[in-house]
């Protein structure tokens, strides 16, 4: 077995010179530190998008993305398809804990700065990627078609629609119309499955080719500690089977939810009908949501919830632009400030949450 | 050496064991899922009851709108009307009759005109009714809300 | 002096009404005197009139002074004279006394006095075709002149002559097109060949006539719900009298019609749920010619309604076998009156069962064995269907989608519906065909239900298999993550060391 794999490696070595780039790897070290652990979510994160793709391949074997079939196709693939219920449950369980991770992911390397020169490339490809995550997250929950769904896209894209000037061409833009219907269907189908993919790999592949070029950031504290003091281990292969270890305890945790908390179908979206109460959209746009329902009516000469989205937006962006205007970072000097602004972040997203989950 | 030996052959024989044994539990439940299952294909329930030009004059269909039944007619004049095809009698489905011109059940010979209205027989109530919409050509039936 | 016939016209004022019923002096009635010798038929009638033996005299609704017997003084205005009423005059006039609790108790009467208030409110009390008077004044049905008690024989409104004072309005065609065009006029022929209507013409004044079924004064429309012979109050009207035991005791009728009714599926669905669509007293009785339905017609007038049972009855051989031995078919089985909900104890040849009355063991084997043998399908039937709901409900609480499966349900229940009605061909084979279909769904309704279930415990047992996989790998993985470490850690320290 081993001589067969050796002599595979030896013909592909000739043809590709392989062997700098095992080299290149065998140097790739992790820092240990008491940080270390947060390396791992972005690992994770990796995983779950990888399930997603797996699982969503499967699901595009038997769902299908029309008004009149969709939500059918899904109870077949829950009722009729063997195993269908798990990759099902699966990918929208996933779905969610994608984002959750990301997230954590996001927010560990804000407090990091890791996001700081020579890393600016790899932060603002990864914010990229995080709002596809949010994308994906928008359009796939339309893809069941039923009630909640419809009404959920409804309000979004009416959002969406709010913002001056560009709102009401985006709006038409995405729901295929003037109002959710199955072209909207359609167009969320394509973005999710053929348009998102692509441009996330794209991002993806950047991601982790900076990170290959240029290694594990370290904290901020280490990097005046000298070399011989700091603890590392190699990526290969220990950091990695630590990696492989962790991504099978969480492929077992989604089997473990997928048998216990099945996700939901729902009833079919009726058009015609009234919009159930207390309709809310997912819980990570839940604190923008219950954002926006704070803002009174009319400030100034501008509308309460276009003047909301717009903050949110510049907010998005600054956020997105950190490693631009944190002077003091790049410099590799601490920063109290963004340590302020990323706790209050948290802890506003985690409030908000929460009260409008309770609401 | 002998005892490090044997037991670093037998970790990698657990690992590789139950590595195996991993990838089956994986690709079990995807090739079965590849498998296509005996109905091939969805069924249509549809809120979405067809194109207009489908449907014939002075015809009735029943669709399953959700879990319950809804019988959809065409009168002679081209209106289209919805009922519940569930009998208000003994629950029975009922079904449009052409002969009769009227929506008939054929448990108890119950019958509603083409108003849902209980018009002979048992039937204590008339058929509650649907709201049938046409969008683009196509018939949507829709709760009365 | 105008015509003394009566006859609906102009109306004249009748102030004068009330002084009119203050009564005259016991002095002989001038008016009587001249008018009866003038050959005047309503004098001649009147004499005999309950109002003349009471001491009221022709002044007292027409007016004038009965002591002159100078026609002039006697039938001046200034006297208070206003000739023969018309239109509503006419029950004004009578009114003022009637309507009076006070002028009644005078002349020591028992009578009522909500007549006119009732008549107003009927509909007889609405306008005629002229517009200008009720279409019916008292004299319409009393007479003028000759009125006497009701229970008088001779009385117009009397038990025996009332039909044709009704009939004299009620059975002109024209008159009624005139005011309804699609009300019958051959109530009275129909009534002649009822059992009511034979014993009027025979002279009993006990049994019904057209006032005790519509009233007399009150009487409303069919389609008035505050009428007698509406729907739902039509088994109360026909109670009144054939829920009466002394009444009945003389006809040798048995008098528990009405309660059984009420118990009964129909009368419940009337009286209770006041559904008229359900049948009533005369549904099957008719109401002007009613009569008990004949031995060889109640499937005919059950079948009215339950069509397809009837139907099937008839062109089933117990429809010659019934006729043949007077047994009056439907009701053989399900009772007249006091019909109940039918259920599956009625089939077979239990005790309680049907059937088996006739269908005895040694005496009918055949039909003994069709019943028993429908009895047994029946029922399998009805556990086949339970079985599968049950396990349907089991996956659906379990959180399995059986929701096609539930829809399959109702074939079952329908099957099940419509063997019910198939029983009444009482024919094994055609039974055993509409069982059968309710039975192939709900042997693949179970099996889908089970398969559901079945599904549900191998997803756990298949989750508790892959964890435990998984938690071998994942131990046998992490020591050898130490172990490699361990190595690593050793040949760094041997490096360094040494």
């Amino acid at each position: 077995m081993k001589r067969s794999l050796e002599k595979f490696y030896d013909w592909l070595n000739e043809r590709v010179e392989l062997d700098d780039l095992i080299k290149f790897m065998g140097k790739k070290y992790v820092p240990v530190h008491r940080h270390s652990i947060w390396y791992y979510f972005g690992g994770v994160s990796l995983f779950l998008f990888i399930i997603q793709v797996v699982t969503g391949i499967l699901l595009l074997m038997y769902y299908k993305g029309s008004e009149e079939f969709a939500f059918e196709s899904i109870q077949f693939i829950m009722s009729k398809v063997q195993f269908g219920w798990l990759i099902r449950s699966i990918h929208s369980w996933t779905a969610n804990l994608f984002i959750l991770t990301a997230m954590i992911h996001m927010f560990s390397v804000f407090f990091e700065k890791s996001y700081r020169k020579p890393r600016e490339i790899t932060w603002l490809t990864g914010m990229l990627m995080f709002f596809l995550a949010l994308a994906f997250g928008f359009s796939g929950y339309l893809l069941p078609w039923n009630e909640l769904a419809y009404f959920a896209t409804k309000v979004g894209t009416d959002i969406a629609g709010v913002v001056p000037l560009v709102g009401k061409p985006i709006m038409m833009f995405l729901r295929g119309g003037e109002e959710v219907t199955g072209a909207t269907l359609s167009r969320f189908f394509g973005f999710h499955v053929a348009v998102f993919p692509g441009i996330f790999t794209v991002l993806l592949g950047i991601h982790l080719l900076l990170i290959q070029r240029q290694g594990m950031s370290e904290p901020l504290s280490s990097e005046h500690e000298p070399v011989s003091e700091q603890k590392r281990m190699p990526f290969f292969p220990n950091f990695l089977l630590r990696d492989l270890l962790l991504w099978l305890i969480v492929l077992n945790l989604l089997a473990i939810l997928a048998v216990f908390f099945p996700w939901e179908l729902g009833k079919k979206a009726d058009a015609f009908a009234a919009a159930p109460a207390g309709i809310k959209p997912e819980w990570y746009f839940l604190f923008m949501f219950q954002s926006l329902k704070y803002i009174p009516g009319k400030l100034w000469i501008f509308d309460g919830e276009v003047f909301g989205i717009m903050l949110f937006g510049a907010a998005g962006l600054l956020w997105m632009l950190v490693p631009f205007w944190d002077r003091k970072s790049a410099r590799g000097e601490k920063n109290r400030f963004i340590t302020y602004i990323g706790l209050f972040v948290i802890f506003y997203i985690i409030i908000l949450t929460i009260i409008g989950w309770a609401t | 050496m002998q005892a490090h030996q044997s037991k670093r052959d037998f970790l990698k024989v657990i690992l590789g064991g139950s590595l195996l044994a991993w990838a089956g539990t994986i690709l079990y439940p995807i090739l079965a899922y590849l498998k296509p299952p005996s109905q091939a294909e969805a069924e249509v329930s549809s809120v979405k009851a067809g194109k207009l030009s489908d449907i014939e004059k002075d015809s009735g269909t029943i669709i399953k709108f959700g879990s319950k039944p809804v019988i959809l007619l065409r009168t002679a004049a081209g209106d289209l009307r919805a009922f519940s095809a569930t009998c208000t009698h003994l629950d029975c489905t009922v079904q449009y009759r052409k002969d009769f011109g009227l929506i008939w059940c054929a448990c108890h010979n119950g019958k509603y005109d083409i108003n849902g209205r209980n018009v002979s027989g048992p039937p204590p109530r008339p058929l509650d009714e649907y709201k049938v919409n046409i969008q683009g050509g196509e018939v949507f039936i829709s709760k009365r809300s | 002096m105008g015509n003394m016939k009566l006859r609906p016209g102009m109306l004249v004022a009748a102030l004068l009404a009330a002084a009119v019923c203050r009564g005259s002096a016991a002095a002989p009635d001038q008016c009587v005197t001249c008018h009866e010798a003038l050959d005047d038929a309503p004098s001649k009638l009147f004499k005999h009139d309950v109002h003349f033996k009471k001491g009221l005299s022709c002044a007292d609704c027409h007016g004038g002074n009965p002591r002159s017997d100078d026609a002039e003084t006697a039938m001046s205005k200034k006297e208070g004279f206003i000739g023969a009423p018309k239109g509503d005059e006419i029950s004004k006039t009578c009114a003022a006394c009637h309507a009076d609790p006070e002028a009644m108790r005078k002349f020591g009467s028992q009578l009522p006095t909500n007549q006119w208030e009732n008549l107003q409110a009927s509909v007889h009390g609405k306008l005629s075709t002229t517009g200008k008077e009720h279409i019916v004044q008292c004299t319409t049905c009393h007479s003028a002149h000759g009125i006497v008690h009701v229970k008088d024989p001779s009385s117009p409104v009397s038990p025996l002559h009332v039909v044709e004072t009704c009939t004299k309005c009620h059975a002109n065609a024209a008159l009624m097109r005139s005011y309804n065009p699609s009300m019958p006029v051959d109530q009275l022929d129909k009534y002649r060949t009822s059992v009511h209507g034979i014993r009027n013409a025979k002279g009993d004044p006990n049994t019904a006539e057209c006032a005790s079924c519509h009233g007399s004064h009150d009487i409303r429309s069919a389609k008035d719900v505050k009428s007698r012979v509406y729907a739902t109050n039509i088994p109360a009207t026909c109670a009144h009298c054939h829920s009466n035991a002394a009444l009945m005791k003389a006809y040798r009728i048995p008098t528990d019609q009405f309660e059984k009714f009420s118990r009964s599926v129909h009368g419940v669905a009337l009286l209770q749920k006041n559904d008229v669509g359900a049948p009533a007293c005369n549904s099957c009785h008719g109401n002007h010619g009613a009569a008990p339905p004949g031995v060889e017609s109640v499937s005919k007038v059950c079948g009215t309604c339950h069509a397809l049972n009837a139907d099937l009855f008839s062109s089933s051989p117990h429809k010659k076998a019934f006729d043949d031995r007077k047994l009056p078919e439907c009701e053989t089985c399900h009772g007249n009156h006091e019909i109940v909900a039918a259920s599956d104890s009625l089939l077979g040849v239990a005790a309680g069962a049907t059937c088996g009355r006739c269908h005895t063991e040694k005496e009918s084997t055949k039909g003994f064995l069709a019943a028993r043998s429908m009895r047994t399908l029946t029922d399998s039937l009805v556990n086949f269907e339970q079985h599968a709901r049950t396990l349907i409900d089991e996956a659906e609480q379990k959180g399995m989608e059986v929701s096609e499966a539930k829809f399959r349900l109702r074939d079952v229940h329908q099957a099940r519906m419509q063997s019910r009605t198939m029983v009444h061909a009482f024919n094994e084979d055609k039974f055993h065909d509409a069982i059968q279909k309710g039975l192939v769904v709900a042997a693949a309704v179970s099996q889908q239900g089970q398969q559901a279930i079945d599904e549900y415990y191998f997803r756990r047992f298949g989750l508790g298999f892959a964890t435990i996989i998984i938690t071998i790998l994942a131990s046998s993985l992490y020591l050898y993550i130490k172990r490699l470490e361990r190595k690593q850690a050793r040949s760094e320290s041997d490096r360094s060391g040494s």
